[in-house]
This record gives structure tokens, C-alpha cells and sequence, in this order.
């Protein structure tokens, strides 16, 4: 019984022991499990995290290589692709006082850094500059540096110069054809040229990728400016203009007013050149209007005969005002002679039998009445007589008094005599062949070829004998006009013009330049008027810029005016 | 272990699947490692283009219009050709080249004597901005040589000069 009950003790005992150790096996092996299945997860996510990064991967989501070059604001090219402006990614120097972390903002001394900064930019003013860097306030020093001058504000050593590369527009050319592209302002957009005609398209990103291409040829606005700049300054003038036009579609090859300001540095000192001598202001631009009154009298029918004398020897009374010429031209002058040596009192004469109405019509045709057609924003409004013209307005208007318009509407009035008589708008945007705008008629076709020939002859007989460039075949008229002022015409102030075209066999290109109160000086062996000072520049510009258009100068062909050569005493009855 | 047939075969499905498996993933991954260095180069070329257009501007910028006038009127003083300069077309420039015509007045022939500096042809050789001296004589005593040939012998034996000679 003893034994039995011991035994049973025993038994119990070790079936606890068994459970117990049973129920620690269980515990130990569910936490191990427990453990792996941890391990496992961790392992699990690591595998899925390679294989996802494998198999998708989204990475730093990359842009297009288009989307990356696009510019932040679009190019502006010439008509042959070279860049006129471009986005860019310029270096400016920016004064940063806190570059050292507090203390002195700069290592060396202000006025020593100044004057290493004024031997960099001999433009910059060192007192100025020293009174900034002393101030201790951060801001621009300069925009726009070339990465040569980054180099040398380095060798400096000082951090508190910085030269942060900032999206900015970047002209390459730097003052040319400035008043054809305007500026970019600090708002990000375009002003005065086709910055601001192009706005829209330059900022818009389905656009500005591909760049907007000018009619400007940039080569042909260099020469223009070139020896614009050159005749004003041997002729002492206030300013200058120019315009290069091609007469079949109206496209502006060049166009330049002087001086002009660089679009890559707007200041104080540039703003009163920013505007635009060609298409805003307006002259009495004089005598250079004589051969489109001629060109309406032939057209209308009125001159039939171009060796018609007129009488000259006295000056035209009317309306209590004397027309007068500027010296005696003989007693009598044919049409012809009356262009070249520019009598006012002869082209009065056809004018009034012409008749202010036909007169008007004709200028109004050739838009002198309105605003010049082109697409710059600044464009001058003529001053047009109004209502009935009286007979001494159609005079005056008759050699280029009494009415005030822009050289470039006289560019465009040019292309229409001499084109064939048709009339266009001119465009600053290049023109793909073909597509020239029809335009309206304004002269017969042979109106134009008499007007050619007419315009030859002043140039080989007459005031224009200076522009006469050897074998471009260039016709033109001069003008001289008195500008107005207190009182009267200030007879020493004076709007000197060259409108021209070549070749006149088959004319291509309008050239007109203009220059604002010319002085006689030794270059211009004391004259003032445009046979001395626009004439000579027309004379080096055509030769320069004429191959460039495709106009080679060849001394065997020219218009053919042996017709009318007999009609000039001295020109031995035929062709020069 | 008893290994029926359809085991054999299970077993051999797995391993291919998973050999397939594993060549997918590998394939996968090679895949997009191009991609990536696709990218990268792609970033490449962005960073090279816009580096080409600052270049490019700059040199544009240095070139302009008014920096050649400048070039031109101080070193060069070109001017624009005049019209006798120009050939009218093909036949005038073939007629250049061609033989006097029987009966053709001769040719105006001009005397002149070979002065020192000429002698190296007919164009005076250029100067370098540099050192003032013709690129020519910039090529040491014992340099290289211009090959000599039946065009040019006469050219170099009219060259030789006393010291050349004197040994023989």
C-alpha cells in the first residue's frame, strides 16, 4: 500500500516535470519562431524593397532632355540664325556681408577691394564702391560679368564676393539693332522692341523653344550702324537714323537709330537714347519728298513730258509766302533738272497742277497719315494736314515742308515708287519666300520705271553724286530741311536725309539714312546739307552691305536713262 | 527517399522556374541599370549643351559686330571689294586660266627685281602678332624642311647661298 502510494507520488511528480518541461520547450520554441518569422519579415521587406527598386524604380524623376535645354525665355535670332538675344546663364557679382559668418565683412580693406574692383571695371567709380562695401548691406555690384572677370574677383580672396549664375537675357551683340529688340526688365518682360511684340511667344512653353527669327540681316545692321555712326560723328550731328528695306516684301534688313543705348546695361544715362529715331519720331524730312510729288504728277498724267520747262528764276508767290529755292537755277527747268539740283519752285509748280486732293490721295495711299506700319511698339504719328489741302499746304507738302512723318514711312513710300508702284507694310519679322503681303498699287508700273530712271540721274548728275557707289547702280534724292523751331524754320538747324534705292535696274533695297542737326565740319568741308554728310554715308554703306543682299556691283549694266539724258545739259546726250 | 517520376518532374518544373525566375529578375535589374546610365548620360549632355551655349555666347559676345570693326580698323583696315574685284561668272573666271588667244595682245608685263623679303613667294609671308616676326622665320635653323620638287627645285636652288656652297 506503501509502496503503491510512493510510487503514485512519484509518477504525479514526474508527469508535472514532463508538462512543465513540455510547456518550456513549447514557449522557447515559439519564441524562436517568433524571432525567425521577425528575421524572415526584415529579410522579406529588404527583398522586396531590392526588387522594387530593381523592377520599378522611380528614381529622381528626371526631365526630358528637351524640357532641360528649353530657355527660360525664348532666343531672338537674325534672318540667318546668328543670336541677337539669348537666355543665359550670367555670372553677377553680389556683395554678401555675411560671408564671414559675422565680424568684418571683408578681409582686406573696403577702399583696397574697391580699387581691385575698379582695375577689373574700369567703369565702376571706387568712392562709390568703397561707400558699399562699407555699409555692410548685401546687393548686386554688377550684373552680368564674363567668366574672366569671375576669375580675377576669386584671385581677390574675398567670400564676401560672390558670383551667383543668374537665368538673365544676354544680348551677344551688345548696342546693335538695340532699338529693334528692346530690353528685358527686371519684371521678366520685354520692353520698347520685339522683346515686347514677342512677349507672349518668348515666355510661353510651347513656344519659346524655337527661336523667333528677325528679318534683320546682322551683318547689314552693323555696316548701317557702322557708318551711320561714322557720319555723324565727321558731321557733328545730334543723332542719326536708318533703315535698309527690301522693296518686294517690306522685310526691315536693318534698322538703326543713333545713339543707341546697349540692352545689356539699362541706366540713367542710356534711357533718352532708348528712343526710336526711325519709326517714333517725326521730321519735315524735305527735298527727299520731291520725287514722290513727280512720281504722283506722272502717274495722274499731269507731267507727260519730262522735258517741260518750268520756270525758276523767280521765287513762287502765294498766299502772301514765298517759295524760294536755296540758289539761282536759271530762268527754266525740265522735270528732270528740277530733281537734280532740287528746285522747291518747280515741284510747287507740278504740284499745283497736280492738285491737293490727287496729292493727298497719293500720300495717303502711301500711308503718311498714319502710323508707320511696322510691328514695334513705338511708332510716331505724322503730322498730317488735315481736311481740304489748300494750295500752299500741297505745295509745301510738295517738297517735304508741312508735313512731318518718319523715315521709315519714306522707306516704305521709296519701295513703292521704285518697286514697280506697289505698296507694303514693312515687317520686322522674317518673310518666307513667297509670302510677301499682296499690298496695294500705288504708282503704274511705268510711273516706277520713269521714277528710276529719275532717281539715277539725280544720283550721276545731281546733289547725289556722293552716294554714287561704283557699279551698285544707286539711285536716290537728297533732302535738307530746315527743322522748326520759335517763330519759324531755324536756318541752323537742319534734317539732313539720303533716301535711296539700288540697284536701279532692278531695284532691291530702300536705304534711307538721316541725320539730326548735321554741323559743317572739316570732314564735310563745312556743309551741312545731305549731299555732304547722308549722301557720302550712303555711299560706303551700299557697298558694304550690297553683296551681302545678293546686289553684286557689276560697271556694265545700269538702268538705261539715255533717254532722258539729252534733257540734262553737260550729261554729252547719252549714257555716262 | 523514394523519388517517383512525377516527383523527378515537379522538382525539375520548380528549377526551371526558378532558374527563369532568377534570369527574369537578373534581366530586370540590367534593364534598368541601363536606364539609369542612360539618365546619367542624358544629364551628361544637358550639362555639356548648356556649357557648349555659354561658350558659344561668350565667343559670340567677344566676336561681335562692333569688336571685329574694332579688329579690323585698328590691325586689318579690309574694305569692301570693289566692283573690278568681282567675277562676273563662270566664264569669266574660266577665261582667267585659259591660253592667249592667237593674235591676243601680250600681256603687260611689269620689270621688277626680287627684293630680300620676297623672296619666299609671291605673298608676303605673315607676321605674328606676337613677336613681330614673320611665322616664317620662326622655324628654327635646323627645323623641318618643305619637301622639295620638280615645281619648287628651281625656287631652292636659287636659294643656295655662299656658306652652303663654299665647302665644296
Amino acid at each position: 500500500m506503501n509502496a503503491i502510494s510512493v510510487s503514485t507520488t512519484i509518477t504525479t511528480r514526474r508527469r508535472q516535470l514532463v508538462n512543465v518541461r513540455q510547456h518550456s520547450l513549447l514557449v522557447a520554441k515559439s519564441r524562436v519562431l517568433l524571432v525567425l518569422m521577425l528575421f524572415a519579415l526584415v529579410a522579406a521587406c529588404a527583398l522586396l524593397r531590392i526588387g522594387y527598386v530593381g523592377v520599378a524604380e522611380p528614381a529622381p524623376r528626371s526631365q526630358s532632355m528637351a524640357d532641360a535645354l528649353m530657355p527660360a525665355r525664348g532666343d531672338i535670332v537674325d534672318r540667318n540664325g546668328v543670336p541677337l538675344a539669348r537666355a543665359f546663364n550670367a555670372y553677377s557679382l553680389w556683395y554678401n556681408p555675411d560671408a564671414l559668418g559675422g565680424g568684418t565683412a571683408l578681409v582686406h580693406k573696403p577702399e583696397e577691394v574697391a580699387a581691385a574692383l575698379v582695375r577689373i571695371f574700369p567703369d565702376m567709380d571706387a568712392d562709390e564702391l568703397t561707400a558699399r562695401l562699407k555699409s555692410g548691406k548685401p546687393g548686386y555690384l554688377r550684373r552680368r560679368i564674363l567668366p574672366e572677370h569671375a576669375n580675377r574677383i576669386h584671385e581677390l580672396g574675398e567670400p564676401a564676393l560672390e558670383f551667383p549664375r543668374e537665368n538673365e537675357r544676354f544680348y551677344p551683340q551688345g548696342s546693335m539693332a538695340a532699338h529693334v529688340l528692346g530690353f528685358v526688365s527686371a519684371d521678366g518682360h520685354g520692353k520698347v522692341g520685339m522683346e515686347e511684340v514677342f512677349d507672349e511667344r518668348l515666355t510661353d512653353p510651347a513656344s519659346r523653344s524655337k527661336p523667333a527669327m528677325l528679318s534683320i540681316d546682322a551683318r547689314v545692321q552693323g555696316a548701317l550702324e557702322d557708318e551711320l555712326g561714322r557720319g555723324m560723328l565727321e558731321s557733328n550731328a545730334k543723332g542719326a537714323a536708318g533703315v535698309i528695306l527690301d522693296v518686294d516684301t517690306g522685310e526691315v534688313l536693318a534698322l538703326a537709330s543713333l545713339p543707341a543705348f546697349d540692352p545689356n546695361l539699362i541706366d540713367e544715362g542710356s534711357t533718352p537714347n532708348i528712343f526710336n529715331r526711325v519709326t517714333n519720331q517725326v521730321y519735315e524730312l524735305g527735298s527727299a519728298f520731291k520725287p514722290l510729288t513727280v512720281a504722283a504728277a506722272i502717274d495722274a498724267g499731269t507731267v507727260t513730258d519730262i522735258g517741260r520747262r518750268y520756270p525758276s528764276g523767280h521765287p513762287l508767290a502765294i498766299g502772301g509766302f514765298q517759295i524760294r529755292d536755296s540758289h539761282a537755277m536759271g530762268a527754266s527747268l525740265n522735270v528732270a533738272e528740277a530733281l537734280i539740283h532740287s528746285s522747291n519752285v518747280v515741284t510747287a509748280q507740278i504740284a499745283d497742277e497736280l492738285g491737293g486732293p490727287r496729292l493727298k490721295a497719293t500720300m495717303s495711299a502711301l500711308g503718311m497719315d498714319k502710323r508707320p506700319y511696322i510691328e514695334l511698339p513705338a511708332r510716331g504719328f505724322p503730322i498730317w494736314p488735315s481736311g481740304n489741302w489748300a494750295r500752299i499746304t500741297t505745295m509745301t507738302v510738295s517738297y517735304g515742308h508741312g508735313i512731318a512723318v518718319t523715315p521709315l514711312h519714306l522707306a516704305s513710300a521709296y519701295a513703292a515708287m521704285v518697286n514697280g508702284g506697289i505698296w507694303r507694310p514693312a515687317t520686322l519679322e522674317k518673310v518666307e519666300p513667297g509670302k510677301a503681303p499682296a499690298g496695294h498699287r500705288v504708282f503704274k508700273a511705268s510711273t516706277s520705271a520713269r521714277m528710276r530712271q529719275l532717281l539715277r540721274m539725280i544720283v550721276v548728275y545731281g546733289t547725289g553724286k556722293k552716294a554714287n557707289a561704283p557699279g551698285f547702280r544707286v539711285g536716290g534724292k537728297t533732302g535738307s530741311a530746315e527743322k522748326p523751331g520759335a517763330g519759324g524754320y531755324r536756318r541752323s538747324s537742319l534734317v539732313s536725309t539720303f533716301a535711296s534705292a539700288f540697284p536701279m535696274d532692278h531695284p532691291r533695297y530702300v536705304v534711307i539714312a538721316m541725320f539730326d542737326e548735321p554741323q559743317g565740319t572739316a570732314a564735310t568741308s563745312g556743309q551741312r546739307t545731305a549731299a555732304w554728310n547722308a549722301a557720302p554715308a550712303i555711299g560706303r554703306v551700299v557697298p558694304r552691305v550690297g553683296p551681302l543682299l545678293g546686289v553684286m556691283p557689276d560697271e556694265t549694266r545700269d538702268v538705261d536713262i539715255s533717254d532722258l539724258a539729252p534733257l540734262i545739259p553737260g550729261a554729252n546726250g547719252g549714257h555716262e | 527517399m523514394n523519388l517517383t517520376r512525377d516527383r523527378v518532374r515537379s522538382i525539375g518544373w520548380a528549377f526551371v522556374l526558378t532558374i527563369c525566375g532568377g534570369l527574369l529578375l537578373a534581366l530586370t535589374f540590367r534593364v534598368n541599370a541601363v536606364k539609369s546610365q542612360v539618365r546619367l548620360a542624358e544629364r551628361h549632355l544637358v550639362a555639356l549643351r548648356q556649357e557648349k551655349l555659354f561658350l558659344e555666347t561668350e565667343f559670340e559676345a567677344r566676336s561681335n559686330q562692333q569688336q571685329l570693326k574694332a579688329l579690323n580698323d585698328v590691325e586689318f583696315g579690309y574694305e569692301a571689294p570693289r566692283a573690278e574685284q568681282y567675277v562676273e561668272g563662270e566664264r569669266q573666271l574660266v577665261a582667267l586660266g585659259k591660253a592667249r588667244a592667237p593674235g591676243a595682245p601680250a600681256p603687260i608685263r611689269v620689270a621688277s627685281a626680287a627684293t630680300a623679303g620676297e623672296e619666299q613667294g609671291a605673298f608676303p609671308a605673315m607676321v605674328s602678332p606676337l613677336t613681330g616676326k614673320a611665322i616664317a622665320a620662326e622655324v628654327p635653323e635646323g627645323g623641318p624642311r618643305k619637301q622639295v620638287d620638280s615645281a619648287t627645285l628651281g625656287q631652292r636652288l636659287a636659294r643656295i647661298n655662299l656658306s652652303e656652297a663654299a665647302p665644296e
